[in-house]
């Protein structure tokens, strides 16, 4: 009995659980990917790289579920404020509270399997796909990788039935709480008349003027680091929540009091509805605003980071490969290379010191970054006389610098000495010749890095007992700008799917709104219909009022992160690198929710006709 | 005398063909004449609304056909419908349909409006016309501020501000006090003698019906009986009462109420 209820009441709402439902199926997919990302043991085990990008993932899965949480919280009470008055009705022909409370936790429960089930498929779907994505953007292989891997099946699927189970006890106890008479006139509610406007002047200005501290503060972030990291995420929210609550209404209110275009074939229907919407809307449309620009700020980041991959390698590192003992192969590999600079170098070691040559070093001095002016220059010739303090020769910063550039290898693991030629040729121990070679373009040559990489591994072999390429990884630009780019790339991905599950979710928030109250608005554009209003022009209308219901938070919220990228300033070198790219993004998802959400709508209200 | 409107054998059947098909009317004919004030009378259930809306070119006929002003409904294409809709014909709906989120004043301007008429000539109109019906005070309010009676009384100045050359009526005066029905019907009565604007009214109430040139009485989806008055008005609300018992005594045996 409860179920057939539950069954025939869930019918009659399916196309608001359907949209629930994408929502839901989004999340969860997304929600899977990041856990096979980050739980997958062997794979990461075995994969030096990938070490690197699990943690990333596993931030992006904490995010992930406490937004989601909050979706499923959310989305669950429209379900019940949906279904209060059919939950009325029951409760007046007598079926108890329990039982009503019962019927609803099933529902949510049902959707929840439902929308684990879809979604874990799509899930291993993805996670195919992005790991592929990662496979051949990052030039590993991912043998181990399984795409469907149990025990991150399992706890999306713990995850979302917890979370499910939380969410629909807390409104079966808030329904239980609400009187029969109560819950039988909520859907009567007539939608009241807009109050007047009251302090909207004032709240105006502080929407303002919050906005403009928020703005001001991520644009000034270098300067003022820490104070700007909290002043500008709570000024913008709450400049954005004060401009949505007194602005709007006034912008609506303004339209309406130019009579001309007012009283226009059925503008004045076209912004009389708005009016309601938009002021039903604003705390729903103020959010959105500020997810949109999460969402894109996350997409935008992104791509980011993976940017600074090759702008910070190139910034500590000036040479791009240091290769030891270079055989015929690897002179012949560098040989295809157009070089600016190489040089080669000696370096002998015992059991405590790696020595170096005093005239070879003066003779041909690298490039070196100065940790005091940040300029890329050549460091100064060395002295005749360097004293010995505490064992540790002391010499100009830079040629500290510059021993690290020319031997990356070795040069942490003993302390150095710099000796002229005749006393370095009395040095009994091992030699090995070091030689640099620079391009103009690091990322040019990936793969010939790599090859060189590859080919050094035998006389790294040799020159370290016990060094394993497998797991091991020398200090080369191209291991330290592989690892980067992993992580970089780990970042971007879940960047990009941060982004688009935010995105997902609150788009499908905001075209439930629109939709739950299609409803009402049936009889509406019915009347229209009957008074002789065309098709054509009723069209045209919906098309209009839900363009500016989407229009606001978007632009605002655009607004946000064409400022907020400042803040990654901290950190990135370009942080508006392929800004648009995320635009576009943002802009192809959100308007195909627009260009849905006026469909369904209009299938809706006009579908009779 | 020109013909405004003419039904010929027209029959609506609701729901499917077939399964549980009900046929609200069935082959009724009728005309009507430029400048007449008909009224539509009948039991609850009889077909009223239904007749009227297939009238007003909102519902198709299942059978028949229906020709206003000389050109056939059922030729008409949605658009043509819409537009004659607008221009020609004046609605007073048995559920008011006023539209909640415009004012009052929106309300009553929307068939000017979709015309593209000036904005002063809209006000103006508005002015005039809510005045006449007398809910002058109320223009700048929302429907859902308004009393049930205030809100018909709106719905009519809705259906009169364009001059409408034929205005349908489904119970006009259902929520009026008797005061305000009597106005309301004289206003109705002098735009037809005056103005020559033709009315078709579906009413229960006798009194109502006594201001028409001609009263149809329907049941069960067919037309019962013509009734034209001889004398005065008070004359012709007495025979109307006096068929409509008539009609009464016929389906009290187990018919509808
Ligand atoms: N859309 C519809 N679908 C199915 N049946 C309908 C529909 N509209 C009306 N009916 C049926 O057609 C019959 C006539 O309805 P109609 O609304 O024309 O009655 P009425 O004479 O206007 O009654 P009232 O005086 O109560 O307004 C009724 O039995 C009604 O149940
Ligand atoms: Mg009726």
């Amino acid at each position: 009995m409860i179920l057939k209820l539950a069954l025939t009441g869930m019918r009659k709402k399916r196309r608001d659980y359907l949209i629930l439902f994408t929502g839901l199926i989004i999340s969860v997919a997304v929600f899977y990917m990041f856990l096979t990302m980050s739980l997958n043991k062997d794979f990461i085990a075995r994969n030096s790289v990938i070490n690197h990008i699990q943690p990333v993932f596993l931030v992006g899965t904490v995010l992930l579920s406490v937004t989601t949480f909050f979706y499923l919280f959310y989305t669950n009470s429209f379900l019940l404020s949906l279904r209060k008055k059919e939950f009325g009705l029951y409760g007046l022909i007598g079926v108890k509270k329990q039982q009503i409370g019962r019927v609803f936790r099933l529902e949510t429960l049902v959707i929840t399997i439902g929308a684990l089930v879809i979604g874990l498929a799509l899930g291993v779907l993805l996670s195919r796909v992005v790991s592929w994505l990662l496979m051949s953007g990052l030039d590993v292989g991912f043998a181990e990788f399984k795409v469907i891997y149990v025990p991150a099946v399992m706890w999306t699927a713990v995850y979302f039935l917890i979370a499910s189970f939380i969410t629909s006890s807390v409104h079966s106890a808030r329904l239980a709480k609400t009187p029969i008479i109560e819950l039988l006139r909520s859907d009567v509610q007539s939608e009241r008349v807009v109050k007047k406007p009251t302090l909207t002047a004032l709240q105006t200005m502080l929407g303002v003027l919050f906005l403009g501290i928020g703005y001001l503060s991520l644009y000034f972030m270098e300067q003022l680091r820490f104070i700007g990291l909290f002043t500008a995420p709570v000024t913008t929210t709450a400049g954005t929540y004060l401009l949505f609550a007194a602005l709007l209404p006034v912008i609506v209110r303004k339209w309406k009091r130019n009579k001309k275009a007012n009283l226009r074939g059925i503008n004045a229907f076209t912004s009389g509805q708005l009016n309601f919407r938009l002021s039903s809307l604003k705390w729903v449309l103020a959010t959105i605003a500020m997810l949109i620009a999460l969402s894109a700020g996350a997409i935008a980041g992104g791509f980011a980071f993976k940017n600074d991959a090759f702008l910070s390698i190139d910034r500590s590192w000036q040479y791009d490969a240091a290769l030891y003992n270079p055989g015929s192969a690897e002179i012949a590999l560098l040989a295809t290379i157009p070089l600016q600079e190489q040089n080669s170098f000696h370096v002998k070691q015992d059991d405590t010191y790696l020595y170096y040559v005093r005239e070879e070093l003066n003779a041909a001095p690298p490039l070196v970054t100065d940790w005091e002016t940040y300029r890329v220059v050549r460091p100064e010739p060395l002295p005749e006389n360097m004293k010995i303090e505490d064992d540790y020769q002391i010499i100009p910063d830079n040629w500290v610098a510059a021993l690290e550039t020319i031997n990356p290898a070795l040069a942490g693991t003993k302390s150095f000495r710099i000796v002229p030629l005749e006393q370095y040729e009395r040095i009994t121990g091992e030699e090995v010749s070091i030689l640099l070679a620079r391009t103009a373009d690091f990322s040019a040559y990936l793969q010939k890095w790599q090859a060189l990489e590859e080919l050094q591994n035998d006389v790294y072999s040799t020159m370290m007992p016990g060094f394993d390429p497998k797991t091991d990884a020398v200090t080369s630009k191209y291991s330290q700008f592989k690892s980067q780019y992993a992580l970089a790339s780990g970042t971007f991905f879940m960047g990009f799917f941060l982004g688009l599950a935010f995105l997902t979710m609150m788009a499908s928030i905001l075209m439930f709104k629109i939709l739950s109250g299609a409803a009402n608005d049936i009889r509406r554009y019915d009347s229209l219909r009957k008074l002789g209003v065309r098709r054509k022009l009723l069209e045209n209308s919906i098309s209009r009022e839900i363009l500016i219901v989407f229009l606001f938070p978007g632009v605002l919220g655009l607004m946000h992160v064409l400022v907020g990228m400042r803040l990654f300033s901290f950190i990135l070198q370009e942080p508006y690198y392929r800004l648009w790219v995320s635009i576009l993004i943002f802009l192809a998802i959100y308007g195909g929710y627009y260009f849905f959400t006026v469909h369904l709508y209009r299938k809706i209200v006009l579908s009779h006709q | 005398m020109k013909p405004i409107l003419h039904a010929k054998n027209i029959s609506k059947t609701y729901g499917k063909k077939g399964t549980a098909a009900y046929t609200a009317v069935r082959d009724l004919s009728f005309s009507m004449n430029e400048g007449e004030f008909i009224g539509i009378m009948g039991p609850s259930g009889s077909g009223k609304t239904t007749l009227l809306n297939m009238v007003a070119t909102l519902d198709p006929v299942t059978e028949g056909d229906i020709t206003i002003d000389g050109v056939s409904v059922s030729a008409m294409t949605e658009d043509q419908l819409s537009d004659f809709r607008a221009e020609r014909l004046g609605f007073i709906f048995q559920d008011f349909n006023l539209l909640e989120s415009m004012t009052v004043f929106e309300n009553i301007a929307l068939p000017l409006s979709l015309r593209n008429a000036e904005v002063e000539e809209i006000q103006d109109r508005v002015l005039q016309v809510s005045g006449i019906i007398g809910i002058g005070e109320l223009l700048e309010n929302y429907p859902a501020e308004l009393s049930g009676g205030q809100k018909q009384r709106a719905a009519i100045a809705r259906a009169l501000i364009h001059e409408p050359a034929l205005l349908l009526a489904d119970e006009p005066t259902g929520a009026l006090d008797s005061r305000n029905a009597e106005t309301l019907l004289d206003t109705l009565a002098e735009l037809n003698a005056v103005r020559n604007v033709s009315i078709l009214m579906v009413t229960h109430d006798p009194r109502s019906a006594s201001y028409c040139s001609r009263v149809l009485f329907i049941k069960d989806g067919k037309l019962d009986r013509e009734l034209v008055p001889s004398g005065t008005r008070e004359a012709f609300h007495q025979e109307i009462l006096t068929v409509l018992g008539d009609l009464d005594r016929r389906s009290g045996a187990g018919g509808r109420a």
